[in-house]
């Protein structure tokens, strides 16, 4: 999971920024992406399986594509949102667009992008509970074995310690975003 | 110096922001573009760090056209205070006033002894202020920011659009007066924008009045503009209230009728305005009002003197233009 986020965060940030000042850009690819989102988990696994075979490779490549979405989004938003005058400011005193982008623009930014990346983890605690199916195991094979076999207790089990990660991995984030929020 | 030469910018098809400026603003000196919104002011203000291009003519610094350096090198040598101010908010004060030197590669130390000589040098106390951040900031404190930020790296030539203009008034008239304080020292080369007569009166050596359409109606001394309005557009624009304006460019010393004194009550010094030995006049008894200057009685003030320091004020202004032309 954290690797599917490894993978997912920084090409979708590009995007995000590249999209920023290109609004038909913006528009092809958030509706790409949120297209992508919207795919149940079990159809995109079937459909990734066909390519990549059983294993954790489907899983990861399922968890980066539903990542993008979230995390696109919030860059192109807080990009946004930056204030004008800090934009112009950078200019007006000789930064570079590259310099303007990494000290002024995404750093003021990045609140809006951790938010992103929190609702993509949250949603990859989801998905990868289902990725048990394409043999990638984890805490899903728990679930699928409880309810093979019956055992309440395994699926209540196993299904309380995954909302606890979901909530921790959320919890962790909200601080981190508050955190780079503090005082704006 | 900057010298502007013909300069006209059009926005799209629509009428000219800019119409035909051409004005030279010697070096060390502050010129005030000031005319009502939409006047073109911020655009022409813009067109010394190549914020914005010319649609044609050119400006010149030092008789080097702008557009002959490369836009990132020229902005880091001339400061520019920003319309909203433009603080940083992810950084605090000491990074943001630290932005250009460290595009210039200026080493830590030099940095950050430059850093606390200007947020002394704008009356900001370094070690309560240098890890601020914007947000903790009354509004003339950020003002103050942005202009040690826009003096960093100590450049000749210093841009400021509307630089007082989101702060009420008392300290409004206190960052005035700093600005007069320091540029008394520093002498450098200032183009600053406002829609505020009083303001521009106040801080310009000279005053270029903008009329809607981008046209220069008038580029003169403010005791000129205030004598003698080129067009009646600046008549209009400075308004009813000019005689009592010029009152506070002239001083107590060029009405001074030297000698003994009749008058009683209120005094004035030598150095005050005619404005404050108006209102000594109004609020005293007789019909003169004491100069004294540390203790000595240097003579008087009287309505008759203001009346024949104000007739020569404008008496000066005239020989001047014939000079100029
Ligand atoms: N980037 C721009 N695009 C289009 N029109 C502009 C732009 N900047 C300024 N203008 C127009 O040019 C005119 C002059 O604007 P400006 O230079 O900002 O005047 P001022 O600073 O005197 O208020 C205004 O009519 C304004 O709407
Ligand atoms: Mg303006």
């Amino acid at each position: 999971m954290v690797l599917a986020l490894l993978i997912a965060v920084p090409p979708a940030v590009a995007l995000g920024v590249a999209a920023a000042r290109r609004p038909r850009l913006a528009a092809v690819a958030v509706g790409t992406a949120g297209v992508i989102f919207t795919i149940p988990s079990l159809a995109l696994f079937a459909l990734l399986v066909g390519p990549l075979g059983l294993g954790t490779a489907p899983a990861v490549a399922a968890l980066a594509l539903y990542s993008v979405l979230p995390v696109l989004r919030n860059t192109v938003v807080g990009l946004h949102e930056v204030p004008p005058d800090a934009v112009e400011a950078a200019r007006g005193m000789g930064m570079t667009e590259a310099q303007s982008l990494w000290r002024v623009r995404l750093p003021l930014a990045l609140p809006v992008v951790v938010g992103g990346v929190r609702v993509a983890a949250v949603t990859a605690v989801g998905v990868a509970t289902v990725a048990a199916l394409v043999a990638a195991g984890g805490l899903g094979d728990s679930v699928f074995a409880g309810l093979r076999a019956g055992d309440s207790t395994e699926v209540l089990a196993a299904t309380a310690v995954i909302a606890a990660l979901a909530l921790t991995v959320d919890g962790t984030l909200a601080l981190v975003e508050r955190w780079l929020r503090r005082g704006r | 110096m900057i010298r502007y030469e013909a300069v006209t910018k059009r926005y799209g098809d629509g009428p000219p922001a800019l119409d035909g400026l051409t004005l030279e603003v010697p070096a060390g000196e502050t010129c005030v573009l000031v005319g009502p919104s939409g006047g073109g002011k911020t655009t022409a203000l813009k067109m010394v760090n190549r914020l914005v291009e010319p649609t044609s003519g050119r400006v010149l610094i030092d008789g080097r056209d702008v557009a002959s350096t490369d836009p990132v090198i020229l902005r880091r040598g001339i400061g520019y205070v920003i319309q909203q101010v433009g603080l940083f908010p992810h950084l605090d004060v000491a990074a943001n006033v630290a932005t250009v030197p460290k595009l210039l590669g200026w080493d830590r130390d030099r940095i950050e002894a430059r850093v606390d000589e200007l947020l002394d040098l704008v009356g900001l106390e370094p070690g309560t202020y240098r890890h601020r951040r914007p947000e903790e900031l009354s509004g003339g404190q950020r003002q103050r920011v942005g202009v040690a930020r826009a003096l960093a790296a100590d450049p000749p030539i210093l841009l400021m659009d509307e630089p007082f203009g989101a702060v009420d008034p008392v300290t409004r008239a206190r960052l005035q007066d700093e600005f007069l304080r320091v540029q008394r020292t520093l002498r450098r080369t200032v183009v600053l924008v406002t829609h505020d007569i009083d303001e521009a009166l106040r801080l310009g050596d000279r005053l270029a009045v903008l009329a809607t359409g981008g046209r220069l109606e008038q580029y003169a001394t403010p005791a000129e503009v205030l004598a003698r309005p080129a067009t009646a557009f600046v008549a209009d624009f400075v308004g009813a209230g000019r005689t009592l304006r010029r009152l506070d460019l002239l001083t107590v010393a060029d009405a001074l009728v030297p000698g003994r004194t009749t008058g009683g009550g209120p005094s004035v010094a030598p150095a005050a305005t005619l404005a404050d030995a108006m209102a000594a006049l109004l609020t005293s008894d007789g019909p003169s009002v004491p100069v004294v200057d540390g203790g000595s009685v240097l003579g008087e003030v009287t309505l008759d003197s203001i009346r024949a320091a104000l007739r020569e004020s404008q008496v000066d202004v005239e020989v001047d233009v014939e000079v100029d032309t």
